[in-house]
């Protein structure tokens, strides 16, 4: 019998108390149905599909944000992919595009950048989203336009932090799948103050034999019913994380509210560019003015994030909404929890 | 845009790194790791080198068995 076989046995045959353990990264929910893990779980065992997918909660003002910059000031939008077809207020990036706008799908921020120098009759844009992950590659870019001396580069931001989410979902499942890129960044500090507050998970890797051994000692450890914290993704993550990748972002960014979709405002779970950069944050460059987003459809993306609901219980899903006609953001990036259901199986 | 790719560094200059992931060559920032040299795996995430890798996920996942799961 081998060592895998050992983890997925006892997640198949856990008779514990009911365990519901949230996949908090996107990545996380789509390898576990692509490995196929949901179908051997024991019923005592539930998934959650969580908030960590940065396309996801990104809220409809910041789209409406980009579209501004796009069709008002002329800005070339530079971003990941994702992000295009996200509806805001009145429209998409792609539907910008359709009236016009430049809108540029690169595959990292200094790609950006290298556009930007490449382009210098055009103000370009980078779409600054993502979690911790991302962030230290989003503040090198602005390193690298600054020693270039590019004055036609800019961020706008939209950057988040996970502590807060974790507190905020936290009543929302007995443990929490961490995501493992996040925390090989940070470092495992953060789920050891969770732990102390009560609040469980296991950092994870994202190879089946690593989602099994993590669901299975999560499994296991909450049978014994104290908090508890592993780290299971120990040839990534170190306890001290990046101490250089949390510098930089530490030197050009600083905390700040942000609203995230379905969710809310949850305080200091944002980072913006410092005063002294404000000429590479777009926000300020070009004067955007305050845009209230308006969430307009049936599409319960909010209640799916917070893990009240699965994608098969929200109304649009499969039919006003799929993945060639996205309603919401679940469904419209690749790494949303509606995407995975509708492409692996929404009776799971 | 959060998928993390696992490569291994080519080579090394000027804080810039190129590596191959499964064939595909490209470059990376490696602005974020000291001491990084040709050889070792990386973690990539949105154009930079996040994390060295430092062991396969078996031996990772038998540690962690043997710890926990017996």
């Amino acid at each position: 019998m081998s060592e895998a076989f050992d983890a997925r046995t006892y997640l198949e045959n856990y008779d514990g108390p009911d365990f519901r353990i949230m996949e908090v990264c996107g990545t996380h929910t789509h390898e576990i149905f692509r490995q196929g893990i949901r179908r051997i779980l024991s019923p005592k065992i539930k998934l959650i599909s969580g908030p960590g997918c940065p396309v996801c909660v990104t809220p409809v003002s910041f789209i409406d944000e980009a579209v501004y910059l796009a069709l008002e000031k002329g800005c070339t939008i530079t971003t990941f992919g994702d992000l295009v077809r996200v509806p805001g207020t009145k429209m998409s990036l792609a539907g910008a595009r359709a009236k016009g706008a430049s809108i540029k799908v690169v595959y990292s921020p200094s790609d950006a950048v290298k556009y930007a120098g490449a382009h210098k009759d055009e103000q370009v844009v980078f779409l600054s989203v993502g979690f911790e992950t991302t962030t230290p590659s989003d503040v090198i870019a602005v390193k690298t336009a600054m020693r270039e001396g590019l004055t036609n580069f800019s961020l706008l931001t939209a950057n988040k932090t996970m502590p807060g989410a974790y507190e905020a979902m936290g009543k929302s499942c007995d443990a929490f799948l961490y995501p493992g890129h996040v925390h090989c960044i940070t470092g495992t500090q953060i789920c050891k103050d969770m732990c102390e507050k009560g609040i469980s998970g296991v950092i994870a890797g994202f190879t089946g034999d690593e989602l099994l051994t993590a669901l299975a000692i999560a499994a296991k450890k909450h049978a014994e019913g104290k908090p508890f914290f592993v780290n299971c993704y120990p040839r990534v993550v170190t306890d001290e994380g990046s101490p250089a990748a949390v510098a930089i972002v530490d030197k050009f960014m600083q905390p700040c509210d942000a609203e995230w979709r379905g969710i809310g405002t949850i305080p200091m779970s944002g980072m913006e560019l410092r005063d002294e950069y404000a000429a590479y944050d777009a926000r300020k460059k070009f004067e955007i003015p305050d845009l209230k987003g308006e969430y307009k459809t049936a599409c319960r993306c909010g209640d799916v994030l917070q893990g009240k609901i699965l994608p098969k219980e929200c109304p649009l899903f499969g039919k006003a909404c799929n993945p060639d006609h996205p309603v919401g953001a679940c469904m419209v990036s690749s790494e949303g929890a509606c995407s995975a259901f509708f492409m692996y199986g929404g009776d799971l | 845009m959060c998928v993390g790719l696992s490569a291994k560094v080519i080579s090394v200059k000027d804080g810039v790194a190129i590596v191959d992931a499964s064939g595909a060559k490209r470059e990376v920032s490696a602005e974020l790791l000291d001491d990084l040299e040709p050889g070792e795996y990386v973690m990539v995430h949105a154009g930079a080198a996040i994390a060295k890798i430092t062991d396969d996920d078996k031996n990772e996942t038998d540690k962690l068995k043997e710890e926990y799961l017996k």
